[in-house]
């Protein structure tokens, strides 16, 4: 095979048994790889309703066909399991060169079952693969462990590891590879805590191989040309990152405040990514392959909230800030890199302090709850001291670990948790931005905006300006972004390819580096029957329409100040509508015929 | 009217955001002016041959130009205009 | 006057676009372990640096070569060499003070830059700039200047 390299790793960590199987290749063919792939996997080998923290739930490692290529930035992996935030199936994407590494080292995926009976760690020398006891790694902190492995294993094999979070089995735990780079969300790193895995050390010295290497170099050619020329992925990203998001959704009032009670923020510009490069940033980081560079190193030295790491993203510095009502950089910053230390979802932990603000700010919970702990919004030290104690699961720190659904529910309050199937909302107000609100409600994996980002079209204009205030055609619009997401996140590009390139481009692509012949739309099809699955792996899991919601909030009470002044979802005039795109019946289950277009029957 | 300038046009403008005292009846009228201010290292961000350019972003008073009346929009001078050059996140 | 690759880390994103190059262009498929040019990235700290042979004027790894496959090219002042009086004895591999000659066990061979003939495929990919081929003399004035800088700020500062 080509592109893939047509092997996986299965090992099961409750007897030890390590063994190697040819990849099914008309699966890969029509599931890509990846999120498609091992969503497929799970799908044939796990029952949906297995309790996600068990040893019958898997945990799959899987990378795509472009991963480890020199299609521009395409190097990405996904982690594919039964999610124990939502309880829905979970992929968690991340860059990084991790995923291009176990390519190298031979396998498309690594397939993980039972649970081993002590800490261990894997050591994937390509064909040569052993299960190591990792007793004097547990507790340690993502950056110690990477460092510890290093200097154990090889210098240059690329690590995937939890921290104590992960270990502690929290919700909102993380699995981080190269150190600073995170498969964040849905509690992923909970899975492999549960399964005792501490680490996964990959060194790879074989090849990804192409099938027509001058119509590769060709594709590759033109689209590295596209994302360079476009106006969006050319420069902005490499100058400012994904934060320079902060000053416009702010400006259009749809920056969610003070855990979504409002859509506008007076000093937003204080965390945003012009403030950022102006102070923080020490450079531009590139994952694996990648041309955009949207990655920052950066440093901080005031003495209270001094580290150096990554971050932040935009939705970091959103959740750490306006959603806490912080306008404080430096302690947002420090958050981010307890989240990257502990092995912690930045987006779920910050909507998961806002929620603790609201809760004690409404005399719901006291300072004897919270250990002291003075959870009003706009308290900085109080903020970046939750984070710490959620990374390492002391006092109440405990309970945030939980994620915002099960700690306000612990109070009698689940309608304060701002959060879609139980997982946390990203950056953007879906009362001020339609469409997004409709693509959180019926995400497969809950709350999540990268799965059909229609904040492209919607406020960034990207490819055409759609009103973002209006629901006309967002149903539509909302399914096509979601298909065409599936798709390239299975192929192992990033998504931020499209501020560039499109289907057709990302279908030459595959054509010619695996010898299939897709099209912009067989491609897009591909995610169609991806997101479809994923669908039916979550109703057999029990979740229903009445989960393609949005907390009450949205619904009715409207945006207090800013631009978005008085606006709503609406929702509820959306979903039917997107039900029908989809082919689904009125309780949101496809159709026999739909699945039968799909060859999913 | 007060402007805001974000990313790439703060380096060209050298602030964030001002006071703008000239009339200007439409967005047509301001940019001119603006162009005229702040030079090509603007302008190269916001109107491309006469037009407004690709996926820049201005905004008055919330509301993206393109959902308005483009380069015609009307401006008074407690009008509140946000200008971004064309940028990206997620 | 000849060409050189110049580096400069200050650029460099560590996506190792440039290990994929040159593994493509000499092997036909992406294995970064036989490319000619490695980054090493400290995570903790963000900083990478691409490493590649310095085609040194005074080559350690040509001085060692029994069979003198390793050798300059007068004509354009390279380090070269020549794989078919190559014996695979290693020797330039524990020479090279740069550990820029390396062996690929895999493919049997001593892997060196060879400038991909005149045109490094590391430089055209490298979406930053980070890798440059330039001729030498105004590589080494620019590199001069962009120090200058450097120097001038920090006075700046003082």
């Amino acid at each position: 095979m080509h592109g893939w390299t047509g092997k996986i790793l299965r090992i099961d960590l409750s007897t030890g048994k390590i063994g190697t199987e040819a990849l099914k290749t008309d699966l890969a063919r029509d599931y890509i790889g990846a999120r498609g792939l091992g969503t497929k996997y799970m799908y044939d080998e796990v029952d949906p309703a297995v309790d996600p923290l068990s040893p019958a739930n898997k945990l799959i490692f899987a990378s795509g066909p472009m991963t480890g290529t020199f299609a521009p930035s395409a190097g990405r992996y996904d982690v594919v399991t039964k999610g124990p935030l939502t309880g829905t199936i979970a992929a968690s994407n991340s860059g990084g060169a991790w995923g291009p590494e176990l390519k190298y080292a031979g396998y498309d995926m690594l397939i993980l079952e039972g649970r081993s009976p002590k800490p261990v760690y894997l050591w994937i020398q390509d064909d040569k693969v052993e299960i190591r006891d990792a007793a004097h790694l547990w507790g340690k902190d993502v950056p110690e462990t990477t460092e510890a492995l290093n200097a154990e294993t090889a210098t240059d094999a690329k690590i995937a590891c939890i921290g104590p979070a992960g270990e502690n089995l929290s919700f909102i735990a993380s699995i981080m590879n190269d150190m600073q780079r995170a498969a964040g969300r849905t509690g992923v790193g909970a899975v492999m805590g549960s399964k005792n895995l501490k680490a996964v050390v990959v060194r790879g010295t074989g090849a990804v191989t192409v099938a027509d290497k001058a119509a590769f170099l060709a594709a590759v050619s033109k689209a590295s040309t596209m994302i360079k020329e476009h106006p969006v992925g050319g420069t902005g990203l490499r100058l400012y990152g994904t934060n320079v998001l902060v000053n416009i959704l702010n400006s259009v009032g749809g920056l969610p405040t003070g855990n979504f009670q409002d859509g506008h923020f007076e000093t937003a510009d204080k965390v945003g990514g012009e403030t950022l490069a102006a102070n923080q940033l020490q450079r531009p980081k590139g994952c694996f392959s990648c041309i955009i560079s949207c990655g920052r190193a950066t440093k901080v030295s005031h003495p209270k909230y001094k580290g150096e790491g990554e971050g932040p993203e935009y939705e970091t510095a959103w959740g750490f800030g306006p959603d806490c009502r912080i306008d404080n950089l430096d302690a947002v910053i420090k958050a981010n890199y307890y989240c990257n230390e502990y092995g912690l979802d930045t987006i779920s932990m910050g909507g998961t302090v806002a929620c603790a603000m609201e809760l004690f700010d409404r005399g719901i919970i006291t300072l004897e709850d919270t250990e002291g702990l003075e959870l009003t919004f706009g308290n900085a030290d109080a903020m970046v001291e939750a984070v710490r104690l959620a990374g390492i699961g002391q006092g109440f720190g405990k309970k945030l670990a939980l994620g915002s659904y099960r700690l306000a529910s612990l109070y009698g309050h689940p309608e304060l948790s701002m959060t879609v199937k139980k997982q946390e909302m990203p950056a953007y107000d879906p009362r001020a931005v339609q469409g997004i609100g409709l693509n959180y409600a019926t995400n497969n994996r809950g709350g999540c905006h990268v799965r059909g980002y229609t904040i492209s079209p919607e406020v960034l204009g990207v490819p055409v300006k759609v009103d973002k205030d209006s629901i006309d055609g967002k149903a539509e619009l909302v399914a096509l972004f979601q298909n065409l997401t599936a798709a390239l996140d299975s192929s192992g590009s990033c998504l931020f390819a499209t501020f560039g390139i499109g289907a057709p481009e990302f279908a030459e692509l595959m054509t010619a580096l695996t010898g299939f012949a897709y099209t912009g739309d067989s491609f897009i099809e591909a995610g169609e029957r991806i997101w479809n699955l994923e669908r039916l792996w979550n109703l057999k899991a029990g979740l229903t329409a009445a989960d393609d919601t949005l907390p009450p909030r949205l619904l009715s009470e409207p945006i207090v100040t800013g631009p978005s002044k008085g606006a709503v979802s609406r929702l509820p005039e959306m979903l039917p509508l997107y039900y029908g795109v989809r082919g689904w019946d009125a309780n949101g289950v496809p159709t026999p015929e739909k699945l039968s277009a799909l060859a999913l029957a | 009217m007060k402007i805001s300038y974000f990313a790439l046009l703060r380096d060209a403008t050298k602030k964030s955001h001002e006071v703008w005292q000239r009339p200007a009846a439409t967005l047509r009228d301001l940019l001119r002016d603006l162009v005229a201010e702040y030079g090509p290292n603007f302008a190269r961000w916001v109107l491309k041959d006469g037009e407004l350019a690709g996926y820049a972003i201005i905004l008055v008073n919330g509301q993206d130009v393109r959902g308005l009346q483009g380069l015609d929009t009307p401006l008074s001078p407690d009008s509140d205009v946000f200008i971004f050059p064309p940028l990206a996140g997620g | 006057m000849s060409m050189m690759l110049m580096i400069h880390p200050d650029k460099c994103t560590g996506c190792r676009n440039c290990e994929l190059a040159c593994s493509m262009e000499h092997e036909g498929d992406f294995r970064p372990k036989a490319s000619r040019i490695h980054v090493y990235t400290w995570e903790r700290e963000g900083f990478s640096v691409p490493m590649m042979c310095q085609q040194c004027k005074d080559a350690a790894c040509t001085t060692v070569c029994m069979p003198k496959a390793m050798h300059r090219n007068p004509a354009n002042g390279q380090v070269e060499l020549d794989q078919s009086k190559c014996i695979g004895c290693k020797m330039c591999v524990q020479a090279c003070p740069f550990g820029c000659a390396s062996w690929d066990f895999l493919g049997s061979q001593i892997l060196k830059c060879d400038t991909c003939g005149g045109d490094p495929a590391c430089a055209t990919i490298c979406p930053t700039h980070a890798l440059e081929w330039v001729e030498d003399t105004v590589s080494a004035q620019a590199r001069k200047r962009s120090f200058a800088t450097k120097l001038k700020n920090a006075f700046a500062e003082v």
